[in-house]
């Protein structure tokens, strides 16, 4: 039991125990910090992911490598340590190439589920695309460089039976990567290989034969928020008094999405009956309306901006939309159809109408016509396009959490999104 | 009379497409094309992962049938770690069988009742703003939320099995994640939160006679409208009953002569052959022993009626029966029979799923997972909704996908959905003086029989524009309408 000492954490009172991580001591006494490379085995802590940034004794510091210590003045919820905070996740997001709809680690992931925790919906900064190595060198797993945040933790880590390192940092600068050595790689156990994957913050180490985690519903990230200050939001807050609504009108479109997000709309279900007694549905999939009839509310977006085509509806949209709402991964931010943004058009076309197997033999005709609208050179987010109001992620977003944003935005009704709501897969 | 008639977008349907049709000098339809104009490389990105992401990855080709994607990929992915179809556990398979039955159960019901039922229900020349679900919703509540509930039901037992209703994951290689638990089967069994498999099989029965009723009524137009001559495909059991998720793949021609007897799915490379436009992102499937002028084959509901010797399932057997003494012949090439053959199917789901609900191997909780020896290739084939799916990988020694090819149900239909441009243009535009909305629709109504997913199609995500323009014999445009 060491010497008890006191701090203070957004000006209240704390006595602790001397010389324990302030992080630990923040989160038992119900402040929530994100961290992403604090990890409990690892001493000294890391301090590489800077997410868990406070300001202590009036300096910005990662709370994880601070250890508790007489006289200690930490702020952790200030407005601008918030945004710093989310500032960080949002550009590791934006750095890699983090799709989680076809990620194993998905809903096992800290990346992911610190972007849940701050209520990420899109990222402040651009997406870079970064063509990045998938390395299938090793003997028991896969590295997949495009979901490496450089938090360190398998470098310091992970070693073999003979003491030695597996991984190690490579290049420098914004060219770092965690290299493997394959060598002791392969003397690695089965166990020492899955506890690699699992000190991993993110699906970046995968054990071959072992990634199948486990179901929706049952992972770790699916159901509950860690926050000490969440409160769990009331399940059902539709209480619009029908008769005093004034009717809005919505319009939905299709661009580069699958449908799931339309499809998502509809598993409401009977729901949709009460729905379109407050809205009417203009210019949509579901309806026969070509062209917008009248000046919409609220334009529902989903998928991304793949050819020339996309972009004039999408800027229609913006013109005969008061509000626009991007529904879903692809809308948001590209999505899975933004794997080709690694690869040239050409090449996609190429492996589809001239090198596919079943393909006629001698086949030199890769389709180009007037009536085909011209492909973009990459898929882009819809808010590359015009500006975007409001981003309900997911693949696809739950049906309740787009109507409830819907409804908040038409009519400001109570609006709270259940933590197993805010999905982004 | 220069005119170009713009139908923009298709709705109804899902994806992106344009019509063109060109007249000649004397106003007679020359040619029709059915454009898709949508394109998005899944063969192409999806090389360089491994092989245990595809099933999660490509289900991303739709969300209206994500779970065919992911079973396709699954069975693929099987023969990758050496499980063949056989192999898998008998609880494993039954599983992912209920998956697949709740997903064409629920698609099927998606596509009539909130996506081709207004055409039916108001007719082809109803105005714009009643043909959709909220206009059958106000017609008929009681059908509307029959129909909504029917797809609700395959939704929620989508969602018990692979946790999400849409892009939720159950297979995995060799196997599945989990089995149902006996709380989650009651729930389908015991009515309390929605209504239970009985009273989905009640329903789906309701639905099969009110398209008999429907045809008997209607019979003149449903018989002629958009209907030709073609081939068609799907799967079949061994003893020649329809099989929806691991049958042997059957065609026969217009006239019910066998052109593909049975054969393996793994070998589908032997038979089949795509095509390319250069006026179209969605490519032509056919039979090479045909030949690309006739060797294409409708698939889906109306071609897997013509094809199976027989339904397993004793109400929708006996709706088959009747479909066939109604139509007189053995095999229909009427394109709006799809939608009482994609009712029977219902039916049949919806007592395949009762069947599942009450067998004791989908609670097993062991031996859900099995493993073999590597393999490089694996061909997964199934019946989607929308008719046959192909998934082919090839990987290299380390797991890492090196070829993809996919050939999606909506693509075979693609000379089929061409050939019902054409017999519209034909047929009810050609040489017409005043061009109506209610004929522009009835473009869409004829396409959207085939219940077209052409984001699958295309790999493409997309929304529908279908842009028809008039050419004349020069091939120059000659004017515009737009539908509104």
């Amino acid at each position: 039991m060491g010497k008890h000492v006191n701090i203070t954490i957004d000006g209240r009172n704390i006595l602790a125990d001397e010389g324990r991580n302030l992080v630990d001591v923040a989160t038992e006494n119900g402040f929530f910090i994100p961290s992403l490379c604090y990890f409990e085995n690892i001493d000294p802590p890391l301090g590489t992911c800077r997410t868990c940034t406070c300001k202590i004794n009036g300096k910005f510091t990662p709370a994880c490598t601070e250890k508790v210590r007489e006289g200690l003045a930490v702020e952790v919820n200030s407005a601008e340590l918030k945004d710093m905070r989310k500032g960080i996740v949002e550009m590791m997001f934006a750095e890699g190439n983090h799709i989680c709809p076809s990620c194993e680690k998905s809903g096992n992931c800290d990346l992911q589920h610190m972007g849940y925790e701050l209520g990420i919906a899109i990222s402040r900064f651009p997406h870079l695309f970064k063509n990045r190595l998938i390395d299938y060198g090793a003997k028991r797993m896969v590295m997949e460089h495009n979901r490496c945040i450089k938090c360190l933790r398998c470098v310091v880590e992970v070693e073999n039976d003979d003491g030695k390192k597996v991984f190690s940092y490579q290049n420098r600068g914004n060219e770092t990567h965690v290299g493997v050595d394959y060598e002791e790689e392969k003397k690695l156990t089965r166990d020492q290989a899955i506890q690699a994957m699992n000190i991993c913050p993110t699906g970046a180490i995968i054990v071959r034969g072992e990634s199948v985690g486990k179901p929706f519903g049952e992972r770790k990230f699916d159901e509950d928020s860690i926050r000490p200050d969440y409160v769990k939001p009331v399940k059902s807050d539709n209480n619009i008094d029908l008769s005093n609504v004034e009717k809005k009108r919505v319009a939905t479109v299709s661009l580069a999405g699958c449908f799931g997000c339309h499809m998502s709309m509809l598993d409401v279900d009977t729901e949709i009956l009460d729905l379109v007694e407050l809205i009417t549905f203009d210019k949509s999939p579901l309806t026969d309306f070509k062209k917008f009839t009248q000046r919409c509310d609220v334009g529902i977006i989903e998928g991304s901006v793949c050819n020339e085509e996309n972009v004039e509806t999408l800027r229609t949209f913006r013109e005969q939309c008061d509000l626009l709402v991007a529904v879903g991964e692809c809308a948001i931010w590209g999505g899975l159809p933004s794997l080709r943004n690694t690869i040239p058009l050409g090449e996609c076309l190429e492996e589809a109408f001239l090198n596919c197997v079943t393909n006629e033999q001698g086949n030199t005709t890769i389709p180009y016509h007037k009536h085909l609208p011209k492909m973009l050179d990459r898929i882009y987010e819809c808010r590359e396009v015009v500006k975007i109001d409001y981003f309900i992620p997911g693949c696809p977003p739950d049906a309740q959490h787009i109507w409830k944003a819907v409804k908040n935005l038409l009519w400001n009704e109570n609006y709270s999104i259940l933590y197993s709501e805010f999905k982004y897969d | 009379m220069s005119k170009t008639i713009t139908i923009d977008p298709v709705t109804r349907v899902e994806g992106h497409g344009r019509v063109t049709i060109h007249l000649d000098d004397e106003g007679n339809v020359d040619e029709t094309y059915f454009h898709i104009v949508e394109f998005r490389g899944f063969e192409r990105f999806i090389q360089g992962h491994p092989y245990w992401q595809a099933p999660n990855l490509v289900q991303r080709l739709c969300g209206i049938c994500p779970v065919s994607h992911h079973l396709a990929a699954a069975k693929a992915i099987d023969q990758i770690v050496g499980i063949d179809p056989k192999d898998l556990s008998t609880g494993a398979t039954k599983l992912r069988r209920l998956l697949h039955y709740a997903q064409i159960f629920q698609s099927h019901a998606l596509h009539f009742f909130y996506l081709a039922s207004p055409d039916l229900l108001f007719g082809v020349d109803a105005p714009p703003e009643k043909r959709n679900v909220v206009g059958v919703a106000v017609e008929n509540r009681e059908l509307a939320v029959k129909g909504i509930t029917m797809r609700k039901f395959g939704q929620e037992l989508i969602k018990a099995l692979a946790g999400k209703k849409i892009h939720g994951t159950l297979a995995v290689p060799g196997g599945v994640y989990k089995s149902l638990k006996a709380e989650e089967r009651d729930t389908f069994l015991n009515g309390k939160e929605f209504p239970d498999i009985d009273t989905m099989i009640k329903w789906s029965q309701e639905m099969v006679d009110f398209m008999k009723d429907y045809h008997t009524k209607n019979r003149v137009f449903l018989d002629t409208f958009a209907a030709f001559p073609s081939g068609h495909l799907g799967t079949v059991r061994t003893d020649g009953a329809l099989e929806l998720y691991d049958g042997k793949l059957r065609a026969i021609d217009s006239e019910g002569n066998i052109t593909l007897p049975d054969v393996e799915p793994d070998d589908y490379l032997e038979y089949f052959s795509e095509a390319v436009a250069k006026w179209s992102y969605m490519k032509f499937p056919y039979l090479k022993s045909v030949g690309r002028k006739k060797g294409w084959n409708r698939v889906g509901p109306l071609a897997r009626m013509n094809i199976c010797d027989y339904i397993s399932t004793p109400l929708a057997e006996k709706a088959r029966r009747e479909y066939f003494e109604f139509t007189g012949s053995s095999v229909n090439n009427s394109t709006m029979y799809s939608h009482w053959a994609r009712l029977i199917e219902t039916l049949h789901c919806a007592e395949l799923m009762k069947e599942l609900l009450l067998d004791p191997d989908i609670l097993d909780e062991n031996d859900l997972v099995r493993e073999g020896n590597e393999r490089n290739v694996g061909i997964g084939i199934i019946e989607a909704p929308r008719g046959t799916l192909t998934h082919h990988y090839e990987v290299d020694d380390k797991g890492m996908i090196v070829r993809c090819n996919l050939i999606v149900s909506t693509t075979h239909n693609n000379d089929a959905m061409n050939e019902a441009v054409k017999w519209v243009a034909n047929n009810v535009i050609s040489r017409e003086k005043t061009i109506t909305e209610g004929m522009l629709n009835q473009v869409e109504v004829a396409i959207r029989a085939y219940d077209p997913c052409l984001s699958c199609a295309t790999q493409a995500m997309g929304k529908m524009p279908l842009k028809a323009e008039l050419y004349d014999h020069e091939g120059t445009l000659i004017g515009e309408k737009t539908k509104n």
